[in-house]
């Protein structure tokens, strides 16, 4: 029951308004009833007596439409602690607004020079706004730079929340107009990455992403054979908890250039977790969700899937802060294993099994989910570790990986050629004879400690337990005639490095080289 | 790795430029292989060559045994960097450097 409520209620009236009030709420006292104040222009104690009176006898009682004045008493009155009290919107029509962004919730308008609207899709999207709004405060006051709505307003039959934002252009439309720009949008877009993934957040803030994986798998899981549903699952509940923040809605239009600074904005996404879930997103957004359809992928940011896949690539590449494509492949394949889980949930959910274009994307998904569970054992993966092939081609791959971990340590020339060296003739130790005649994986960790600052790279493999240290010196008195040829690769590695050591522990081979800098 | 073959009758000077390592030495094993026959005076000059690992030793060793049968080899222009390996490893009293 709607009541509308006009001009002034004050002593002189009061006690006629709440006459007519009952004459209309007779035989309806259960209904929920609001009172309509669009037409409200002052209402004095006299007036919110009557209102006060009205709530005793019904319970579901609020106020809509209420023009800033009105509100202003009834905030200071406590009335708007009281019972539900809704302003009155502003109406912004976006007909002829440029589009210049879109997330998971609502698409993004310029309304006028300064200014900019987010119209939700969901018609009741108060408390989508109030959250992200929420959001969006908090991660302000972590540091992430970001815009925050100051007013809700009305947009046809949905809301929106409006945002300055000054002469900004989303980094999608930069790439599209600037293409060569490529290289500083990737650091920059990296650089923001990082700050989000190194932030904190407080318990119980944000929701768990952890969690929302988890829902994905369990769903995911009813779509696979026994055996790899199980394994999804599994992966996904061996990613530790984590309180660092994730966007959850990573791309390149919600990124934005705003004079000098870069803004991160449509922070209703923002969760906390590992990153594995963000770099699973971003997967989506730049290949998976476009994979088989590369236009979609153009329509969406405005410049081709070819430009996206380029993006991505590098993108990842200076997240992880090496250009070793072993190193690059491994975590965009974990990235892949969650990114591919959410869109087969997505699709089944919102277009079921039966739409035979949709279930051709969906088969794509779920087979290359499947392959990617065969070969996968965990979704965690660390800078500073490599894991590959022990085999000799392989070398160059992993000399790179070391040694831009050496060069962002600052590394000294000559220590960096005396580990390039030990850490050859380790790995091709390992790679000639801890799994021959088969093949298998060694994985090697670069760490620098400080005080005194010391490079302690690791070797690991599951071969056959072998010892190199126990091996006899070659005789360097020898003459060229008798001296062998070989042998001298571990004798050279203790040389050149300050410690070396060696256990075999859980089945593994563990080497562990050490050299002091400087 | 780049390698530069210079012949002048019996005398040939191999020079080489870049890292001689696992990756790499199998091109200069061959390269010795099909230029090292009716040579007498082989001249390996290392001033562009950053990087020397244990299997560029090994090429070294063999090509010094051949070599040492059909006449004499040298190294020229070796860095402070290889040089620190060659003497770690005692080539330095094996090969005759410059």
């Amino acid at each position: 029951m709607t009541i509308v409520l006009k001009g002034r209620i004050d002593s002189g009236n009061a006690a006629q308004v709440e006459n007519d009030i009952l004459q209309q709420l007779s035989g309806t006292e259960t209904a929920p009833v609001v009172l309509d104040a669009a037409a409200l222009d002052y209402i004095s104690s006299a007036g919110l007596r009557v209102i006060l009176r009205l709530r005793k006898t019904c319970q579901d009682l609020r106020i809509t439409n209420v023009s800033p004045e009105v509100y202003e008493i009834l905030d200071m009155t406590g009335f708007t602690e009281m019972m539900r009290v809704e302003k009155a919107y502003r109406v912004v029509t976006i007909e002829g607004c440029e589009e210049i962004g879109r997330g998971a919730n609502g698409k993004l308008y310029r309304i006028d020079r300064d200014n900019v609207v987010k119209v939700y899709k969901n018609a009741d999207a108060l408390e989508d706004i109030r959250h992200e709004r929420e959001m969006a405060k908090m991660a302000l006051i972590l540091g992430i730079p970001t815009a925050i709505s100051y007013d809700v307003v009305k947009v046809g039959d949905s809301y929106g929340s409006v945002f300055e934002l000054l002469n900004a252009r989303s980094f999608a439309k930069i790439l599209a107009r600037e293409p060569e720009k490529i290289d500083w949008c990737v650091r920059e877009f990296v650089n923001m990455l990082k700050k989000i993934h190194g932030t904190r957040v407080p318990a119980g803030k944000l929701p768990d992403m952890r969690e929302t994986a988890l829902d994905w798998a369990r769903f995911v899981r009813d779509w696979l054979p026994e055996e790899p549903g199980n394994k999804l699952l599994s992966l996904i509940e061996a990613v530790p908890p984590d309180d660092h923040m994730i966007h959850g809605d990573y791309h390149t239009k919600n990124l934005e250039l705003q004079n000098d600074e870069v803004l991160l904005i449509d922070m209703d996404t923002l969760a906390a977790g590992h990153p594995i879930f963000e770099l699973g997103s971003m997967y989506n957004s730049f290949r998976g969700f476009s994979e088989l359809h590369h236009e979609v992928f153009e329509k969406f940011q405005g410049y081709p899937y070819e430009v996206g896949a380029s993006f991505w690539h590098k993108a990842l590449a200076a997240y992880l802060g090496t250009n070793c494509e072993t190193k690059i492949r491994e975590v965009e394949d974990k990235a892949r294993i969650v990114g591919y889980t959410r869109l087969i949930r997505r699709s089944i959910r919102r277009f079921g099994w039966e739409d035979e274009a949709r279930r051709a994307e969906i088969e794509h998904w779920r087979r290359e989910l499947l392959e990617l569970l065969e070969r996968t054992d965990s979704l965690l993966f660390s800078p500073n570790e490599l894991e590959l092939d022990a085999a000799a081609e392989n070398l160059q791959e992993l000399q790179t990986f070391v040694d831009e971990r050496l060069e962002a340590a600052n590394c000294p020339g000559k220590a960096r050629m005396q580990i390039q060296l030990a850490v050859e003739e380790i790995f091709i130790n390992i790679a000639h004879y801890a799994y021959a005649p088969e093949k298998g994986k060694a994985t090697v960790r670069v760490e620098i400690s400080e005080d005194p600052v010391t490079v302690t790279i690791t070797f690991l493999d599951h071969g056959v337990p072998y010892d190199p240290l126990t091996r006899e010196d070659p005789d360097l008195s020898l003459g060229a005639e008798e001296r062998e040829v070989g042998g001298l690769g571990i004798f050279l590695t203790r040389r050149v490095m300050d410690d070396v050591a060696y256990e075999y522990k859980n089945g593994q081979n563990i080497l562990t080289l050490k050299k002091k800098l400087g | 790795m780049k390698i530069t073959k210079k012949q002048n009758a019996s005398s040939l000077e191999i020079a080489l430029e870049g890292r001689l390592d696992t990756t790499t030495a199998p091109e200069l094993e061959r390269a010795m292989k099909e230029s090292l026959d009716g040579v007498s005076e082989l001249t390996m000059d290392f001033e562009k060559l950053e990087y020397i690992s244990s299997a560029g030793l090994r090429v070294l060793l063999s090509a010094q045994k051949k070599m040492s049968r059909q006449g004499g080899m040298k190294l020229v222009h070796v860095g402070e960097i290889i040089m620190e390996v060659f003497e770690v490893t005692g080539f330095t009293d094996i090969l005759t450097i410059e």
